[in-house]
């Protein structure tokens, strides 16, 4: 696969540099081509994933990565489906390691868009496919379905992956269904950066995406970036008073801090009504599997308040820590 | 500058120039019919009193003009001022029409400092933001001092100290932010200066402290009005320079952290205020005080009114203090040939060394020594089982481009700053000052935003756009007067400045791509191919002949113009020839392994020190350490945190600040 002859030109000129600085290299590149040993139909069996929301999706598939990148932060950010104990650690999301990767001789390479430039570095090390969920036309949703179809078919397990999204899809009527056809304010999603500012997410998010499909309106509909936020000032979130905001965990001690001492943050309306909660976290780029832990999260959540809306209603006060 | 020279008298009554005051006037009405708009949108005009003093709770309109409008307004009122104040003095203490909180690592000082809290210690973060902020641009302030001292505190050797720890932290910074992304998204938008406010306590912390900055400024006027004779000039009036310097730039510092620590990283505003004044007709220093800091507030007060018109109800697409420099960078350029620069040549080269007794046999060694480090790099590394040298063999094929890689471009970007050091006859010069490297980003960035996965080939070429643009600017701008040095230099930072604006501006949208273009800035050679190694080092062989052609040139250069020309030189194309090849050399390594500003900066030097004093051999000599640098580096940055991959930029700057400063304390 290194000699495919894509820029025969520049190949030739190095391998005749390569012969002149006397590094030999030229020979040792075939050690790195894909073992001939797997034939077009079998199925691959060691998968190397660095971002977390194909890493999740591959997890949910019932399958454990034979590496993944920045395995703690995926277990601080993304939490389920749990990555077990002992799998390699890769590296950055955006810088995997080739070394590495090259010892570990995976079968299959999964990377997303913002690799692909590097992808014919990855495919002298095993095959490679690039799964799409973000992606500048942004519908997340669907690019994670698909993805999780097509991921389900690179590995041979077309059942699981069917079985999976039918497992979503339940997921979130049952959510929906706990959540109740009552009438409810619009939901407010927000990670707090600092005492400041949020990241709030829109309707081109999967958690947007998420909100539709539970029967709740998004009550941001302003300008978000292609992967589905912006970044606001909190007094922004003034203009949608109504709302109902939840907040992912965790948040900086700052801004937990701010939240008692703030004139303007107690008077915001879902504030001084009551309309505050906190979410365990719930990784905002991911794909299928962090949507059904939201759509879980959020109907727990939802469910709870209706139980004690009485209470709330009759003044219980501020419920945000 | 010199004009100060009179200005010793007092001068209370023509302190109030007719220029500066139209100036500011003009400002502060376009920003006050903006603000009265912005706010007329808010509320009715007859409820404007009473939400700003006694604010209904109830009516989150007037909630939202008291605790937010109003804080915004008067906070960037108040970090205009003090920047403003800050710039000014920082100005004339070091009489470089340049000087700001951000040449002397005031801003990257502070942000280091907030990093490393947010991470070691959160909680204290909540508690004691500011004085962390304050604690790190001290520090760095109290070692540029340190840098300084055995040069009397000299104008040229604080500045070069300044960048270097400017450049020092900033690599810290973004090898803590890429290491743990997630976890600082919230310092990167501190970083871009966002003016937003949801309560007082900016403008409390603020106010009683730009006001006393005020007042001790007024006593420094005279002072400081005799420094700027010169140093024999003010000695001779019996001045004590070095008591007068520390306290001057310790207030402007401590202005300028007040400001970092309370909104964050705020550009510009600084460097552009106190020039303004002086075009305006604020000759005198006392008269520059006064203006500077009410240009500098109405400045980023116009700046901040624009930023929340932009941004509409809803978003805060840009943050206010990335604003300011990417409008403020094109301003600077335009100003440029209209500022009258300090005539006065830059003092003695810092890096005074004995002539090496024989070169030669010091070239060789250096060649044994680097060819040392590239087999350890090719055959040394860690794998699954730790550290080892059995896979070598296979292991091959992805070192050997990133080891070449880095030897090209570390050796081309050295070979660049010798000439554009030799060409300015400026120790400061390096790729990137020149902008170069700047434009070749930028292209870069503007690609990877406008295309999603982007291939190798659109990459170079976008970031060739950049370069050449960059090279044709700067040219441009610089023609007019005769390539004259400084001019350049003030040029290829104008341009720097806004590739830095645009970075930071981007970072802080949170978007994942930005850390991306992060990594590729600190100078990963981690997506460097066998081709692209290649390419480089063709690019870098041919290059370098054409160099070893334009030494004799290069020798005479910094002896000034007019001395070159009478020794027969046609000036203007012998410096227009060195230009061009030093923008091939140094777009062709960025575009290999990023902007790695600290060899281009360091190796020139390191080679003087060595006692490479003549044009090839000094050539040759950096191009050597700047390869063996960039080797090393890349090695580390590939070993040290395994499987993470530090960028062999950020490791030589890690590396080769330290060291440099070491060098740079020794008289």
């Amino acid at each position: 696969m290194v000699r495919n002859g894509q820029q025969s030109g520049v190949k030739a000129a190095a391998l005749t540099r390569r012969a002149a600085l006397g590094l030999g290299a030229g020979g040792m590149a075939f050690m790195l081509a894909p073992r001939p040993g797997r034939g077009a139909g079998a199925v691959p069996k060691r998968v190397a994933v660095f971002d977390w929301g194909l890493a999740e999706t591959l997890l949910g598939l019932g399958m454990q990565p034979v590496t993944v990148a920045e395995t703690a932060g995926y277990r601080e950010w993304v939490i389920e489906p749990a990555l077990p104990e002992g799998i390699a650690d890769c590296g950055l999301r955006i810088e995997p390691n080739f070394e590495l990767l090259a010892a570990i001789r995976p079968d299959l390479i999964l990377i997303t868009p913002e690799l692909d430039s590097l992808r014919a570095s990855f495919a002298r090390i095993a095959p490679t496919e690039t799964l799409a969920i973000y992606t500048p036309d942004g519908a997340p949703w669907d690019k994670a379905r698909e993805a999780l179809t097509a991921m389900a078919r690179l590995i041979g397990r077309e059942t699981d992956g069917a079985a999976l999204l039918a497992r979503v899809d339940g997921t979130l009527s049952a959510a929906r269904e706990r959540i109740g056809p009552a009438p409810r304010p619009p939901v407010l999603l927000v990670n707090f950066m600092d005492k400041r500012h949020v990241r709030i997410y829109g309707r081109n998010s999967i958690f947007g995406a998420v909100l539709e499909r539970l029967g709740l309106r998004n009550a941001y509909a302003g300008w978000t970036s292609f992967w589905g936020f912006a970044t606001l000032g909190i007094e922004h979130l003034a203009a949608s008073g109504d709302a109902q905001l939840f907040y992912f965990e965790p948040i900086p001690e700052e801004a937990r801090a701010a939240f008692a001492e703030r004139p303007l943050w107690q008077a915001l309306p879902f504030v001084r009504e009551g309309r505050v909660a906190a979410l365990p976290p719930v990784w905002s780029f991911g794909g299928m599997m962090s949507a059904e832990r939201l759509a879980r999260v959020l109907g727990d959540k939802l469910a709870a308040s209706t139980a004690s809306s009485d209470e709330a209603r009759s003044g219980q006060g501020v419920r945000h820590e | 500058m010199n004009s100060t020279a009179h200005s010793a008298a007092p001068a209370s009554s023509r302190l109030f120039g007719a220029g500066p005051a139209i100036l500011a006037s003009g400002l502060i009405v376009l920003a006050g019919l903006l603000t009265w708009q912005g706010l007329a949108a808010r509320l009715p005009a007859a409820d404007w009193m009473d939400a700003m003093l006694w604010p209904d709770l109830a009516d989150m309109r007037e909630v939202l003009v008291h605790y937010s409008w109003l804080p915004r307004l008067l906070t960037a009122l108040l970090c205009g001022a003090a920047l403003g104040l800050s710039g000014a003095i920082l100005q004339q203490v070091l009489r470089n029409p340049l000087a700001s909180p951000t040449t002397l690592g005031v801003s990257a000082g502070a942000q280091l400092a907030l990093t490393l809290a947010a991470l070691l210690a959160p909680g204290l973060l909540a508690v004691a933001r500011e004085w962390i902020a304050v604690a790190g641009a001290s520090a760095v302030l109290g070692l540029v001092f340190a840098l300084a001292w055995n040069k009397a505190l000299s104008p040229l050797s604080m500045v070069l100290g300044g960048m270097v720890l400017s450049l020092y932290c900033g690599a810290l910074t973004a090898l803590l932010i890429i290491f743990s992304q997630n976890y600082l998204v919230g310092l990167l938008i501190w970083g871009a200066g966002s003016l937003s406010q949801q309560d007082w306590s900016a403008v409390t912390y603020l106010a009683p402290r730009v006001i006393g900055g005020a007042v001790l400024a007024a006593f420094l006027v005279r002072p400081l009005s005799v420094v700027g004779l010169g140093d024999d000039g003010a000695r001779s009036l019996g001045v004590s320079l070095t008591a007068t310097r520390f306290a001057a730039m310790s207030l402007a510092v401590l202005l300028a952290a007040m400001v970092v620590s309370a909104v964050g990283v705020i550009g510009f505003i600084g460097l552009a205020a106190p020039p303004l004044a002086m075009l305006a007709g604020a000759r005198r220093f006392g008269q520059r005080l006064l203006w500077a800091p009410i240009i500098g507030a109405a400045l980023l007060w116009l700046a901040d009114q624009f930023v929340q018109m932009a941004a509409g109800v809803y978003g805060d697409l840009a943050p206010t203090g990335a604003l300011t420099a990417l409008f403020g960078s094109p301003l600077l350029l335009w100003l440029l040939p209209r500022l009258r620069v300090n005539a006065e040549p830059p003092s003695a080269a810092p890096i005074v060394a004995a002539r090496a007794a024989r070169p030669g046999r010091l070239l060789l060694i250096l060649a044994a020594v680097l060819t040392v480090a590239v087999l350890l790099a090719l055959v040394i590394g860690r794998g699954l089982e730790g550290w080892s040298a059995a896979d070598a063999g296979a292991l091959l094929p992805w070192r050997w481009p990133r080891t070449l890689g880095a030897l090209a471009a570390g050796a081309m970007l050295a070979a660049s700053g010798v000439l554009l050091q030799r060409l300015t006859g400026n120790a400061m010069a390096s790729p990137e000052v020149f902008g170069i490297s700047a434009g070749a980003a930028l292209g870069l960035i503007v690609l990877i935003f406008a295309v999603p996965g982007p291939d190798r080939i659109m990459q170079i070429g976008a970031g060739s756009i950049g370069a050449f643009l960059a090279l044709a600017g700067v040219l441009a701008l610089a023609g007019r007067s005769g390539f004259a040095p400084d001019r350049l230099l003030l040029a290829g930072i104008a341009l720097s400045a806004l590739f830095d604006a645009l970075v930071v501006a981007l970072t802080a949208t949170g978007d994942p791509r930005a850390v991306t273009v992060l990594a590729w800035l600190t100078g990963s050679t981690y997506r460097v191919t066998g081709p692209d190694a290649l390419t480089t080092l063709a690019v870098g062989l041919v290059l370098g002949a054409l160099l070893s052609l334009t030494a004799r040139w290069a020798d005479m250069l910094p002896l000034g113009g007019p001395t070159a020309q009478a020794l027969g030189m046609h000036v203007r194309r012998a410096r227009l020839a060195i230009l061009i090849l030093t923008a091939g050399l140094s777009a062709t390594a960025t575009l290999v392994v990023g902007p790695l500003t600290f060899v281009g900066l360091i190796a020139p030097h390191l080679a003087r020190m060595l006692g490479f004093q003549r044009a090839l051999p000094q050539l040759a000599g950096a191009a050597l350490i700047g390869a063996l640098i960039m080797v090393s580096a890349d090695w580390l940055g590939r070993t040290l945190l395994f499987p993470r991959q530090v960028p062999a930029g950020l490791v030589a700057a890690l590396i080769g600040a330290p060291y440099f400063m070491w060098r740079m304390r020794r008289p």
